[in-house]
Protein backbone atom coordinates (compact mmCIF):
# COMPACT_ATOMS: atom_id res chain seq x y z
CA UNK A 1 0.00 0.00 0.00
CA UNK A 2 2.88 2.79 0.82
CA UNK A 3 5.93 1.47 -1.45
CA UNK A 4 9.51 3.66 -0.74
CA UNK A 5 12.63 3.39 -2.57
CA UNK A 6 15.86 5.37 -1.95
CA UNK A 7 13.57 8.13 -0.53
CA UNK A 8 15.11 10.92 0.83
CA UNK A 9 15.25 15.06 1.12
CA UNK A 10 17.13 17.69 1.63
CA UNK A 11 16.28 21.42 3.14
CA UNK A 12 19.14 23.32 1.78
CA UNK A 13 22.40 22.02 2.89
CA UNK A 14 20.40 19.91 5.67
CA UNK A 15 19.81 15.93 4.85
CA UNK A 16 16.69 15.77 7.01
CA UNK A 17 15.94 12.25 5.36
CA UNK A 18 18.05 9.67 3.35
CA UNK A 19 17.87 5.86 1.65
CA UNK A 20 14.89 5.57 3.06
CA UNK A 21 13.39 1.88 2.35
CA UNK A 22 9.50 1.21 2.91
CA UNK A 23 6.99 -1.65 2.00
CA UNK A 24 3.65 -1.21 3.72
CA UNK A 25 0.71 -3.73 3.54
CA UNK A 26 -2.79 -3.59 3.08
CA UNK A 27 -4.75 -2.76 6.54
CA UNK A 28 -1.02 -3.04 8.51
CA UNK A 29 -0.78 -0.90 11.41
CA UNK A 30 2.99 0.68 10.75
CA UNK A 31 4.45 2.62 13.53
CA UNK A 32 7.19 4.85 12.61
CA UNK A 33 9.70 5.86 16.12
CA UNK A 34 12.35 8.09 16.16
CA UNK A 35 12.95 11.22 18.23
CA UNK A 36 11.92 14.67 17.54
CA UNK A 37 13.43 15.70 14.22
CA UNK A 38 14.51 12.29 12.99
CA UNK A 39 12.47 13.13 9.66
CA UNK A 40 9.21 11.61 10.41
CA UNK A 41 7.02 14.28 9.53
CA UNK A 42 8.99 15.18 6.85
CA UNK A 43 8.51 11.40 5.21
CA UNK A 44 4.74 11.88 6.02
CA UNK A 45 4.82 15.04 3.94
CA UNK A 46 6.64 13.40 0.89
CA UNK A 47 3.93 10.51 1.08
CA UNK A 48 1.27 12.65 0.99
CA UNK A 49 2.46 14.60 -1.83
CA UNK A 50 3.13 18.00 0.64
CA UNK A 51 7.09 18.20 -0.60
CA UNK A 52 9.13 16.93 -3.09
CA UNK A 53 11.04 14.07 -2.82
CA UNK A 54 15.41 15.21 -3.19
CA UNK A 55 16.15 11.56 -4.20
CA UNK A 56 14.19 7.81 -4.72
CA UNK A 57 10.46 7.65 -5.39
CA UNK A 58 7.32 6.14 -3.48
CA UNK A 59 3.93 5.09 -4.47
CA UNK A 60 1.13 5.11 -2.26
CA UNK A 61 -1.63 2.18 -3.51
CA UNK A 62 0.38 1.68 -6.74
CA UNK A 63 0.02 6.03 -7.52
CA UNK A 64 3.91 7.83 -7.74
CA UNK A 65 3.35 10.74 -4.85
CA UNK A 66 5.37 13.11 -7.53
CA UNK A 67 3.41 12.49 -11.30
CA UNK A 68 0.34 11.29 -9.77
CA UNK A 69 -0.22 13.83 -6.55
CA UNK A 70 -3.90 13.96 -6.95
CA UNK A 71 -4.62 10.14 -6.81
CA UNK A 72 -2.49 9.73 -4.29
CA UNK A 73 -4.44 12.61 -2.26
CA UNK A 74 -7.53 10.66 -3.11
CA UNK A 75 -6.54 7.42 -1.65
CA UNK A 76 -4.82 9.22 1.78
CA UNK A 77 -6.41 10.66 5.03
CA UNK A 78 -3.41 12.82 6.70
CA UNK A 79 -3.98 14.00 10.35
CA UNK A 80 -1.08 16.73 10.57
CA UNK A 81 0.60 17.10 14.26
CA UNK A 82 -1.11 21.14 14.35
CA UNK A 83 -4.30 21.51 13.61
CA UNK A 84 -6.01 22.39 10.70
CA UNK A 85 -9.70 22.95 11.53
CA UNK A 86 -10.97 26.54 11.61
CA UNK A 87 -11.28 27.91 14.75
CA UNK A 88 -13.99 30.05 13.89
CA UNK A 89 -16.23 27.59 12.48
CA UNK A 90 -18.39 24.62 14.64
CA UNK A 91 -17.24 21.04 14.03
CA UNK A 92 -20.01 20.24 11.47
CA UNK A 93 -19.46 23.43 9.62
CA UNK A 94 -15.40 22.34 9.70
CA UNK A 95 -16.71 18.40 8.60
CA UNK A 96 -19.14 20.09 5.58
CA UNK A 97 -16.18 22.32 4.11
CA UNK A 98 -13.90 19.40 4.45
CA UNK A 99 -16.53 16.86 2.78
CA UNK A 100 -16.94 19.60 0.21
CA UNK A 101 -12.91 19.93 -0.47
CA UNK A 102 -13.01 15.78 -0.90
CA UNK A 103 -15.86 15.99 -3.48
CA UNK A 104 -18.10 13.77 -1.19
CA UNK A 105 -19.85 11.23 -3.48
CA UNK A 106 -23.86 10.54 -3.94
CA UNK A 107 -24.29 14.33 -3.19
CA UNK A 108 -24.80 16.57 0.05
CA UNK A 109 -26.91 14.00 1.48
CA UNK A 110 -24.51 11.38 1.64
CA UNK A 111 -21.76 13.84 3.15
CA UNK A 112 -24.41 14.64 5.84
CA UNK A 113 -24.60 10.80 6.48
CA UNK A 114 -21.31 10.12 7.01
CA UNK A 115 -20.63 13.62 8.96
CA UNK A 116 -23.50 12.38 11.97
CA UNK A 117 -21.59 8.87 11.91
CA UNK A 118 -18.57 10.13 12.60
CA UNK A 119 -19.58 12.87 15.07
CA UNK A 120 -21.03 9.80 16.80
CA UNK A 121 -18.30 7.50 16.35
CA UNK A 122 -15.53 10.13 17.98
CA UNK A 123 -18.55 11.73 20.79
CA UNK A 124 -18.91 14.70 19.31
CA UNK A 125 -22.77 14.68 18.82
CA UNK A 126 -23.36 17.32 21.58
CA UNK A 127 -20.38 19.85 20.02
CA UNK A 128 -21.10 19.65 16.91
CA UNK A 129 -22.46 23.57 16.87
CA UNK A 130 -20.11 24.39 18.71
CA UNK A 131 -17.05 26.75 17.35
CA UNK A 132 -14.29 24.32 17.11
CA UNK A 133 -12.01 27.34 19.31
CA UNK A 134 -14.27 26.50 22.38
CA UNK A 135 -13.50 22.69 22.46
CA UNK A 136 -10.97 20.99 24.51
CA UNK A 137 -7.24 19.79 22.92
CA UNK A 138 -8.48 15.84 23.30
CA UNK A 139 -11.93 16.64 21.14
CA UNK A 140 -9.78 19.16 18.63
CA UNK A 141 -7.59 16.20 18.15
CA UNK A 142 -10.57 13.62 17.76
CA UNK A 143 -12.31 16.53 15.23
CA UNK A 144 -9.91 16.62 13.12
CA UNK A 145 -9.13 13.03 13.05
CA UNK A 146 -12.73 12.70 11.59
CA UNK A 147 -11.85 15.18 9.10
CA UNK A 148 -9.34 13.19 7.78
CA UNK A 149 -11.16 9.84 7.50
CA UNK A 150 -14.43 11.97 6.25
CA UNK A 151 -13.82 10.64 2.97
CA UNK A 152 -12.88 6.38 3.69
CA UNK A 153 -9.27 7.00 2.72
CA UNK A 154 -6.91 3.71 2.12
CA UNK A 155 -4.41 4.64 3.99
CA UNK A 156 -4.25 7.12 7.17
CA UNK A 157 -1.29 9.10 8.07
CA UNK A 158 -1.17 9.95 11.92
CA UNK A 159 1.09 12.10 12.84
CA UNK A 160 1.74 12.69 16.03
CA UNK A 161 -1.55 12.22 17.05
CA UNK A 162 -1.46 11.86 20.97
CA UNK A 163 1.17 14.88 20.95
CA UNK A 164 0.29 17.97 23.66
CA UNK A 165 -2.74 16.09 25.36
CA UNK A 166 -2.99 14.84 28.79
CA UNK A 167 -3.23 10.76 29.40
CA UNK A 168 -6.96 10.04 29.83
CA UNK A 169 -7.46 12.59 26.09
CA UNK A 170 -4.89 10.26 25.06
CA UNK A 171 -6.70 6.75 26.07
CA UNK A 172 -9.57 7.99 24.23
CA UNK A 173 -8.15 8.75 21.02
CA UNK A 174 -6.75 5.43 21.23
CA UNK A 175 -10.01 4.06 21.45
CA UNK A 176 -11.49 5.77 18.56
CA UNK A 177 -8.46 4.62 16.34
CA UNK A 178 -8.35 0.98 17.15
CA UNK A 179 -12.26 1.19 16.55
CA UNK A 180 -12.08 2.88 12.84
CA UNK A 181 -9.66 0.38 12.18
CA UNK A 182 -11.49 -2.37 13.20
CA UNK A 183 -14.44 -0.95 11.21
CA UNK A 184 -12.46 0.04 8.28
CA UNK A 185 -9.62 -2.05 7.67
CA UNK A 186 -7.74 0.43 6.27
CA UNK A 187 -3.98 0.85 6.83
CA UNK A 188 -2.60 3.07 9.55
CA UNK A 189 0.93 4.88 8.97
CA UNK A 190 1.64 6.38 12.99
CA UNK A 191 4.31 8.65 13.58
CA UNK A 192 5.37 8.56 17.25
CA UNK A 193 8.22 9.55 19.66
CA UNK A 194 6.56 7.64 22.14
CA UNK A 195 7.71 3.68 22.38
CA UNK A 196 4.37 2.44 24.11
CA UNK A 197 2.18 4.14 21.25
CA UNK A 198 4.24 1.96 19.06
CA UNK A 199 4.23 -1.83 21.26
CA UNK A 200 0.65 -2.74 19.58
CA UNK A 201 1.88 -1.61 15.79
CA UNK A 202 2.11 -4.94 13.18
CA UNK A 203 5.52 -3.68 12.23
CA UNK A 204 7.62 -0.85 13.59
CA UNK A 205 10.42 1.42 11.77
CA UNK A 206 12.93 3.05 13.71
CA UNK A 207 14.11 6.37 11.82
CA UNK A 208 17.15 8.26 13.45
CA UNK A 209 18.67 11.57 12.17
CA UNK A 210 17.18 10.89 8.32
CA UNK A 211 18.51 7.27 8.40
CA UNK A 212 16.61 3.95 9.31
CA UNK A 213 17.96 2.39 11.57
CA UNK A 214 16.03 -1.09 12.40
CA UNK A 215 12.81 -2.32 10.54
CA UNK A 216 10.10 -5.06 11.75
CA UNK A 217 7.74 -6.79 14.25
CA UNK A 218 8.17 -5.51 17.54
CA UNK A 219 8.78 -8.80 18.60
CA UNK A 220 11.47 -9.11 16.10
CA UNK A 221 13.25 -5.66 17.16
CA UNK A 222 13.43 -6.48 20.58
CA UNK A 223 14.74 -10.25 19.32
CA UNK A 224 17.76 -9.15 17.20
CA UNK A 225 18.11 -6.16 19.83
CA UNK A 226 18.62 -9.14 22.92
CA UNK A 227 16.13 -6.09 24.39
CA UNK A 228 12.84 -5.52 26.55
CA UNK A 229 11.34 -3.04 25.01
CA UNK A 230 12.02 -0.77 22.05
CA UNK A 231 13.03 2.07 24.34
CA UNK A 232 15.98 -0.52 24.21
CA UNK A 233 16.12 -1.30 21.01
CA UNK A 234 16.59 2.04 20.08
CA UNK A 235 19.39 2.82 22.67
CA UNK A 236 20.67 -0.82 21.20
CA UNK A 237 20.79 0.82 17.52
CA UNK A 238 21.79 4.08 18.19
CA UNK A 239 24.01 4.00 21.29
CA UNK A 240 21.54 6.77 22.98
CA UNK A 241 18.49 6.46 24.76
CA UNK A 242 15.10 7.93 23.06
CA UNK A 243 14.24 10.38 25.27
CA UNK A 244 17.75 12.27 25.43
CA UNK A 245 17.80 11.86 21.59
CA UNK A 246 14.58 13.51 21.60
CA UNK A 247 15.77 16.38 23.82
CA UNK A 248 18.77 17.03 22.01
CA UNK A 249 17.15 17.10 18.51
CA UNK A 250 14.31 19.52 19.73
CA UNK A 251 15.43 23.21 20.01
CA UNK A 252 12.64 25.08 22.37
CA UNK A 253 10.03 26.46 20.53
CA UNK A 254 10.33 24.14 18.06
CA UNK A 255 8.10 21.52 19.19
CA UNK A 256 4.76 22.32 21.19
CA UNK B 1 -13.66 20.38 -8.06
CA UNK B 2 -16.84 22.21 -8.60
CA UNK B 3 -17.52 21.49 -5.27
CA UNK B 4 -14.69 22.43 -3.89
CA UNK B 5 -14.01 25.62 -5.54
CA UNK B 6 -17.97 26.15 -3.89
CA UNK B 7 -16.85 25.18 -0.31
CA UNK B 8 -14.10 27.35 -0.48
CA UNK B 9 -15.81 30.23 -1.75
CA UNK B 10 -18.77 29.57 0.97
CA UNK B 11 -16.32 29.49 4.28
CA UNK B 12 -14.81 33.06 3.20
CA UNK B 13 -18.41 34.17 2.96
CA UNK B 14 -19.59 32.45 6.38
CA UNK B 15 -16.27 34.24 8.15
CA UNK B 16 -16.76 37.09 6.74
CA UNK B 17 -20.72 37.36 8.43
CA UNK B 18 -19.19 36.20 11.60
CA UNK B 19 -16.71 38.52 12.12
CA UNK B 20 -19.01 41.77 13.04
CA UNK B 21 -16.14 44.32 13.50
CA UNK B 22 -14.67 43.45 10.01
CA UNK B 23 -18.22 44.16 8.55
CA UNK B 24 -19.25 47.29 10.39
CA UNK B 25 -15.10 48.61 9.84
CA UNK B 26 -15.76 47.51 5.96
CA UNK B 27 -18.84 49.35 5.25
CA UNK B 28 -18.79 52.53 7.55
CA UNK B 29 -14.87 53.25 6.33
CA UNK B 30 -15.68 54.55 3.10
CA UNK B 31 -18.30 56.83 5.15
CA UNK B 32 -15.76 58.35 7.41
CA UNK B 33 -13.99 59.30 4.29
CA UNK B 34 -17.24 60.62 2.12
CA UNK B 35 -17.79 63.00 5.84
CA UNK B 36 -14.57 64.25 6.45
CA UNK B 37 -12.56 63.99 2.97
CA UNK B 38 -15.04 65.21 1.68
CA UNK B 39 -16.05 68.27 3.68
CA UNK B 40 -12.28 69.53 3.80
CA UNK B 41 -11.91 68.93 -0.12
CA UNK B 42 -14.72 70.49 -1.12
CA UNK B 43 -13.37 74.20 -0.84
CA UNK B 44 -10.08 73.00 -2.48
CA UNK B 45 -11.92 71.79 -5.26
CA UNK B 46 -12.98 73.52 -8.40
CA UNK B 47 -14.87 71.12 -10.60
CA UNK B 48 -17.12 71.54 -13.83
CA UNK B 49 -20.64 72.94 -13.11
CA UNK B 50 -22.46 70.26 -10.86
CA UNK B 51 -19.79 68.43 -9.57
CA UNK B 52 -19.04 69.09 -6.05
CA UNK B 53 -15.74 67.03 -4.31
CA UNK B 54 -18.06 64.72 -2.35
CA UNK B 55 -19.35 64.02 -5.81
CA UNK B 56 -16.29 63.43 -7.55
CA UNK B 57 -14.95 61.12 -4.98
CA UNK B 58 -17.82 58.77 -4.97
CA UNK B 59 -16.23 56.80 -7.58
CA UNK B 60 -13.04 56.29 -5.93
CA UNK B 61 -14.79 55.58 -2.26
CA UNK B 62 -16.97 52.44 -3.88
CA UNK B 63 -13.06 51.39 -5.54
CA UNK B 64 -11.51 51.43 -2.06
CA UNK B 65 -14.39 49.16 -0.25
CA UNK B 66 -13.25 47.17 -3.74
CA UNK B 67 -9.54 47.22 -2.37
CA UNK B 68 -10.34 46.83 1.09
CA UNK B 69 -13.10 43.92 0.75
CA UNK B 70 -11.42 41.79 -1.99
CA UNK B 71 -8.01 42.34 -1.65
CA UNK B 72 -8.33 41.64 2.46
CA UNK B 73 -10.25 38.91 2.05
CA UNK B 74 -7.26 37.43 -0.12
CA UNK B 75 -4.70 38.45 2.10
CA UNK B 76 -6.59 36.23 4.85
CA UNK B 77 -5.04 33.02 3.17
CA UNK B 78 -1.87 34.28 5.48
CA UNK B 79 -3.95 33.73 8.50
CA UNK B 80 -5.18 30.34 6.72
CA UNK B 81 -1.27 29.70 6.40
CA UNK B 82 -0.67 30.43 10.22
CA UNK B 83 -3.74 28.59 11.62
CA UNK B 84 -3.61 25.53 9.90
CA UNK B 85 -6.51 25.64 7.23
CA UNK B 86 -4.35 25.66 4.02
CA UNK B 87 -2.26 22.45 5.21
CA UNK B 88 -6.21 20.91 5.15
CA UNK B 89 -6.51 22.85 1.78
CA UNK B 90 -3.47 21.59 -0.01
CA UNK B 91 -3.59 17.83 1.23
CA UNK B 92 -7.36 17.47 -0.38
CA UNK B 93 -7.23 15.97 -4.09
CA UNK B 94 -8.18 19.34 -5.99
CA UNK B 95 -5.45 20.94 -7.77
CA UNK B 96 -3.58 24.01 -6.41
CA UNK B 97 -5.32 26.13 -9.02
CA UNK B 98 -8.49 25.33 -8.05
CA UNK B 99 -7.81 26.55 -4.85
CA UNK B 100 -6.25 29.62 -5.92
CA UNK B 101 -9.66 30.04 -7.89
CA UNK B 102 -11.52 29.73 -4.56
CA UNK B 103 -9.99 32.31 -2.86
CA UNK B 104 -9.95 34.79 -5.64
CA UNK B 105 -13.78 34.00 -6.41
CA UNK B 106 -14.29 34.41 -2.29
CA UNK B 107 -12.95 37.61 -2.51
CA UNK B 108 -14.44 38.66 -5.66
CA UNK B 109 -17.84 37.96 -3.58
CA UNK B 110 -17.07 39.91 -0.77
CA UNK B 111 -15.81 42.78 -2.60
CA UNK B 112 -18.82 43.26 -4.18
CA UNK B 113 -21.69 42.12 -1.64
CA UNK B 114 -20.15 45.38 0.26
CA UNK B 115 -19.48 47.22 -2.84
CA UNK B 116 -23.24 47.21 -3.88
CA UNK B 117 -24.07 47.48 0.32
CA UNK B 118 -21.88 50.92 0.21
CA UNK B 119 -23.14 51.91 -3.22
CA UNK B 120 -26.98 52.20 -2.01
CA UNK B 121 -26.52 54.43 0.42
CA UNK B 122 -23.50 56.41 -0.90
CA UNK B 123 -24.63 57.03 -4.10
CA UNK B 124 -28.04 58.70 -3.08
CA UNK B 125 -25.87 60.48 -0.37
CA UNK B 126 -23.99 61.91 -2.97
CA UNK B 127 -26.62 62.73 -4.85
CA UNK B 128 -25.70 61.07 -8.41
CA UNK B 129 -28.05 59.84 -10.27
CA UNK B 130 -27.09 56.97 -11.86
CA UNK B 131 -28.56 55.62 -15.22
CA UNK B 132 -29.35 51.67 -16.46
CA UNK B 133 -26.48 51.92 -18.44
CA UNK B 134 -24.35 53.44 -15.68
CA UNK B 135 -25.74 50.82 -13.71
CA UNK B 136 -24.84 48.10 -15.47
CA UNK B 137 -21.56 49.11 -16.28
CA UNK B 138 -20.78 49.66 -12.71
CA UNK B 139 -21.64 46.15 -11.23
CA UNK B 140 -19.32 44.79 -13.90
CA UNK B 141 -16.54 47.50 -12.83
CA UNK B 142 -16.66 46.14 -9.18
CA UNK B 143 -16.78 42.94 -10.07
CA UNK B 144 -13.58 42.51 -12.02
CA UNK B 145 -11.93 45.26 -9.99
CA UNK B 146 -12.94 42.73 -7.07
CA UNK B 147 -11.43 39.83 -9.36
CA UNK B 148 -8.24 41.48 -10.01
CA UNK B 149 -7.89 43.37 -6.47
CA UNK B 150 -8.51 39.56 -4.95
CA UNK B 151 -6.11 38.02 -7.37
CA UNK B 152 -3.31 40.23 -6.61
CA UNK B 153 -3.78 40.03 -3.05
CA UNK B 154 -3.37 36.37 -3.19
CA UNK B 155 0.21 36.37 -4.61
CA UNK B 156 0.91 38.82 -1.79
CA UNK B 157 -0.38 36.85 0.61
CA UNK B 158 1.12 33.58 -0.65
CA UNK B 159 4.68 35.68 -0.38
CA UNK B 160 4.63 36.99 2.88
CA UNK B 161 5.12 34.41 5.45
CA UNK B 162 3.20 35.57 8.55
CA UNK B 163 0.63 37.72 9.61
CA UNK B 164 3.32 40.32 11.39
CA UNK B 165 4.13 41.34 7.59
CA UNK B 166 0.72 42.85 7.90
CA UNK B 167 1.62 46.30 8.64
CA UNK B 168 4.36 46.83 5.65
CA UNK B 169 1.61 45.17 3.54
CA UNK B 170 -1.24 48.29 4.50
CA UNK B 171 2.02 50.87 4.07
CA UNK B 172 3.38 49.41 0.67
CA UNK B 173 0.61 48.00 -0.92
CA UNK B 174 -2.56 49.57 0.57
CA UNK B 175 -2.12 52.88 0.58
CA UNK B 176 -0.33 53.31 -2.37
CA UNK B 177 -2.76 51.59 -4.40
CA UNK B 178 -5.17 53.68 -2.30
CA UNK B 179 -3.46 57.05 -3.31
CA UNK B 180 -2.47 56.09 -7.19
CA UNK B 181 -6.15 54.83 -8.34
CA UNK B 182 -7.78 58.07 -9.28
CA UNK B 183 -10.03 57.54 -6.52
CA UNK B 184 -8.89 61.43 -4.82
CA UNK B 185 -7.50 63.47 -8.01
CA UNK B 186 -7.52 62.62 -12.00
CA UNK B 187 -4.62 59.94 -12.81
CA UNK B 188 -3.74 62.24 -15.59
CA UNK B 189 -2.35 65.08 -12.96
CA UNK B 190 -0.10 63.13 -11.52
CA UNK B 191 3.87 63.59 -12.30
CA UNK B 192 5.18 60.84 -15.31
CA UNK B 193 6.75 58.78 -12.81
CA UNK B 194 4.04 58.33 -10.40
CA UNK B 195 1.34 58.46 -13.17
CA UNK B 196 3.28 55.29 -14.53
CA UNK B 197 2.77 53.19 -11.18
CA UNK B 198 -0.79 53.99 -11.01
CA UNK B 199 -1.02 52.01 -14.43
CA UNK B 200 0.61 49.41 -12.59
CA UNK B 201 -1.94 49.49 -10.17
CA UNK B 202 -5.17 47.42 -10.65
CA UNK B 203 -7.45 49.66 -8.81
CA UNK B 204 -6.80 52.46 -11.51
CA UNK B 205 -8.46 50.41 -14.31
CA UNK B 206 -11.49 50.09 -11.91
CA UNK B 207 -11.56 53.00 -10.60
CA UNK B 208 -11.54 54.37 -14.10
CA UNK B 209 -14.28 52.23 -14.95
CA UNK B 210 -16.45 53.40 -12.22
CA UNK B 211 -15.80 56.79 -13.06
CA UNK B 212 -17.13 56.13 -16.79
CA UNK B 213 -20.05 54.89 -14.85
CA UNK B 214 -21.27 57.35 -12.56
CA UNK B 215 -19.44 60.67 -13.84
CA UNK B 216 -20.44 60.20 -17.22
CA UNK B 217 -22.07 64.07 -17.55
CA UNK B 218 -18.61 65.65 -16.72
CA UNK B 219 -16.58 63.37 -18.80
CA UNK B 220 -16.15 66.01 -21.19
CA UNK B 221 -14.81 68.38 -19.04
CA UNK B 222 -12.20 65.93 -18.37
CA UNK B 223 -13.66 64.69 -14.60
CA UNK B 224 -14.91 60.99 -16.13
CA UNK B 225 -12.87 58.22 -17.19
CA UNK B 226 -9.53 58.98 -18.65
CA UNK B 227 -8.67 55.37 -20.56
CA UNK B 228 -11.06 53.69 -22.96
CA UNK B 229 -13.11 51.15 -21.00
CA UNK B 230 -12.53 48.17 -23.36
CA UNK B 231 -9.19 49.10 -22.27
CA UNK B 232 -10.03 49.31 -18.54
CA UNK B 233 -11.74 45.68 -19.00
CA UNK B 234 -8.92 44.37 -20.94
CA UNK B 235 -6.20 45.49 -18.17
CA UNK B 236 -7.95 44.48 -15.20
CA UNK B 237 -8.45 40.74 -16.69
CA UNK B 238 -4.83 40.45 -17.55
CA UNK B 239 -4.12 41.24 -13.57
CA UNK B 240 -6.68 38.71 -12.45
CA UNK B 241 -5.55 36.00 -15.13
CA UNK B 242 -1.81 37.19 -14.08
CA UNK B 243 -2.23 37.36 -10.44
CA UNK B 244 -4.60 33.70 -10.92
CA UNK B 245 -1.25 31.96 -12.64
CA UNK B 246 1.52 33.59 -10.31
CA UNK B 247 -0.05 32.56 -7.01
CA UNK B 248 -1.27 29.22 -7.80
CA UNK B 249 2.72 27.70 -7.64
CA UNK B 250 3.25 30.30 -4.52
CA UNK B 251 0.43 28.70 -2.58
CA UNK B 252 2.23 25.24 -2.43
CA UNK B 253 5.66 26.06 -1.74
CA UNK B 254 7.17 23.97 0.60
CA UNK B 255 8.05 26.27 3.31
CA UNK B 256 4.81 27.36 4.02
CA UNK B 257 3.69 23.63 4.32
CA UNK B 258 6.49 22.23 7.29
CA UNK B 259 7.86 23.55 9.21
CA UNK B 260 10.86 21.01 8.66
CA UNK B 261 11.69 23.61 5.62
CA UNK B 262 12.84 26.41 7.55
CA UNK B 263 14.49 25.12 10.91
CA UNK B 264 15.26 27.48 13.40
CA UNK B 265 12.41 29.59 12.46
CA UNK B 266 10.28 30.94 15.40
CA UNK B 267 6.93 29.86 15.36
Amino acid sequence: MIEALGLGKDFGAVRALDGLDLDVGEAEFFGFLGPNGAGKTTTVHILATLLRPTRGSARIAGHDVVRESLAVRKSIGLVFQEPTLDRDLTVEENLRFAARLWDLPGGTRSAATRIDELLRQFGLSERRDSPVRSLSGGMRRAADIARGVLHRPRVLFLDEPTAGLDPRARRTLWQFIRDLRAASGMTVFLTTHYVEEAEPCDRVAVLDRGHLVAQGTPAELKRAAGAGSLEEVFLARTGRPLAEADAAAAPPGRER
Amino acid sequence: MARAVWGIVAREFVRFLRQRGRLVSSLARPFVWFVFAGAGFRAMFAGPPGLDYPRYMAPGLLGMVVLFGAFLAALSTVTDRDAGVLRMLLVAPVPRGAIALGKVLGATLLGTVQALAVALILLPAARLSVTPGGAVLALAAVVLTSLAAGAVGLVLAATIRSIENFAGVMNFAIFPMLFLCGAFYPVRNLAAPLRALAYLNPLAYGVDLLKHALLAPWSAAGYGGELAVGFDFAALAVFAGLGLAAATPLLAREDGVTRAAFPGERR
